[in-house]
């Protein structure tokens, strides 16, 4: 069960994931969750309960913006959400960060299958099916331009451009997926390109179309 | 139709979501807390086409071994017939797969209890209004690429039509193809006309563009949930009186028709 699992890691000493501090109860069953550039100040800060408030503080950014991509370095502050038990935790979690916590189980156990960018690719239709044309060179650049924290996603990338083709090394392709910040922390991983990775895919594979065209 | 309690199942709504406005995705969470409230399954959860979590990543949200997946949508077509299963790996409407079996039922725009939805939602809209001398539209996005896309209004609007709810005119109308939505004060021969969006959210399409082609708003506005001041019925525009409501995915109980669709997928392949 994710959630039992996910309380037995915080009673083993996670304390984060993402930009969230997970701050279990004094009385051992209740959980609450603030930002990590919150935590100095607990008491300042807007308490909610329950985890539905969770999908309105992650939808917004500080500067207004719609955050349709969770992994985002952009979670706004100035809350704190108590939450009763593990059920109600991790329910925040997946509004905070979707399925991250099932993903990572699904790591830890060695059961979570990763799909490569050219299947991912490969496999679209509709508007999308041009990004299949994106070069391997290009998909390279893509990546440094979309991906890691340098582009603001704290989300660990677990997949190749294809079989046999890594990542180029760079900051993002060793980012572990959380921040270091000296707590143990829950990574965040990206097992297949996100739909904004293949938006930007079938941009920049029809800008290299219309360069060998010219 | 009430549905037996399923403990050891997990429903999965799949909705279109959007980069765009986050209100897209509000009824869907809506539908699944509202299914969750009543404690039928043993776990309920969203994911999207363009929102996270995606398809792909939903079975990790996943602990019960057993999975009804139900499309949010309304129609038949190029989603619900080409992505989902895609995105899911289905080969039927059972389908045996990383442990788990997964159920795909019909979308819920296309099952018969969402007449009921449209006709409730038309009278709410416009209660003062003689069904006699009103028209009453229901709005598709109409595409040339599938022809199924406008199957479920059409349907619906015929559905309507001989319900005996006694509107003067049922008529179905899309907003990219014909019969066209903007051309509802030349369609409709009666003084009165009511409008209902059959679609999922109060996103772009109802609350934005389909204001401008009906001639309440000028120009495409802000999402929904950014507005200040929301729109009064009636409008007396183009010389009739025109009653607009939101999308009808935005009904509190768009949540029984997605059991509907359950019940309904249990009686056609589990009896």
């Amino acid at each position: 069960m994710i959630a039992q699992r996910l309380a037995q890691a915080i009673a083993a000493g996670i304390r984060q994931i993402g930009q969230i501090s997970i701050l279990p109860d004094a009385s051992g069953s209740g959980y609450s969750l603030c930002h990590i550039e919150d935590l100095d100040h607990l008491d300042t800060l807007t308490v909610h309960h329950g985890p539905d408030p969770a999908r309105e503080i992650s939808t917004w950014a500080e500067d207004g913006h719609y955050r349709f991509t969770k992994g985002e370095l952009s979670l706004r502050r100035g809350w704190l959400l108590k939450l009763a038990d593990a059920a109600e935790l991790r329910a925040a979690l997946d509004l905070f960060y979707p399925a991250s916590v099932g993903l990572w189980l699904a790591h830890e156990d060695g059961r979570i299958d990763v799909q490569t960018l050219r299947d991912k690719l490969n496999r679209q239709t509709g508007m999308y099916r041009f990004a299949r044309n994106l070069s391997n060179e290009g998909a390279q650049r893509l990546v440094r331009e979309v991906c890691g924290p340098g582009n603001c996603c704290v989300k660990k990338i677990l997949w190749d451009i294809q079989e046999g083709v890594p990542l180029e090394p760079s900051e993002t392709s060793r980012w572990p997926g959380y921040l270091d910040t000296g707590t143990p922390a829950i990574p965040l991983y990206c097992r297949e390109a996100c739909n904004h990775f293949v938006a930007e895919a079938r941009k920049a594979s029809k800008a290299e179309f219309e360069a060998r065209s010219s | 139709m009430p549905i037996a309690p399923k403990p050891g199942s997990a429903l999965l709504i799949v909705g279109h979501g959007s980069t765009e406005n986050p209100d897209s995705s509000t009824p869907y969470f809506d539908h699944a807390d509202e299914i969750r409230r009543r404690g039928l399954f043993h776990e309920v959860h969203c994911c999207f086409w363009k929102e996270e979590p995606s398809m792909r990543e939903a079975r990790f949200l996943i602990d019960a071994p057993e999975v009804y997946i139900v499309p949010d949508f309304i129609s038949e077509g190029y989603f619900t017939q080409d992505v989902i299963p895609r995105e899911f790996e289905l080969d039927g409407p059972t389908t045996h797969r990383h442990g788990k079996t997964w159920h795909y039922t019909l979308p819920v725009g296309v099952h018969d209890s969402m007449t009921g939805l449209l006709l409730r939602r038309a009278r709410e809209v416009a209660p003062e209004v003689d069904p006699a001398e009103t028209t009453l539209f229901i709005v598709g996005h109409g595409t040339g690429l599938n022809q199924n896309s406008t199957k479920a209004v059409r349907d619906q609007a015929e559905r309507i039509a001989q319900s005996g709810a006694g509107y003067a005119r049922v008529l179905d109308a899309y907003m990219e193809e014909a019969p066209f939505i903007a051309d509802w004060h030349e369609i409709a021969e009666t003084p009165s006309v009511v409008v209902v969006p059959f679609f999922i959210s109060d996103g772009l399409h109802s609350y934005q563009d389909i204001p401008v082609l009906l001639g309440i708003e000028t120009e495409v506005g802000p999402a929904a949930s950014q507005r200040e001041v929301f729109r009064h019925n009636p409008h007396q525009l183009r010389g009739k009186t025109l009653y607009y409501s939101s999308a009808i995915g935005t009904e509190r109980l768009m949540a029984d028709v997605i059991l509907d669709q359950i019940a309904d997928f249990d009686r056609t392949h589990r009896p």
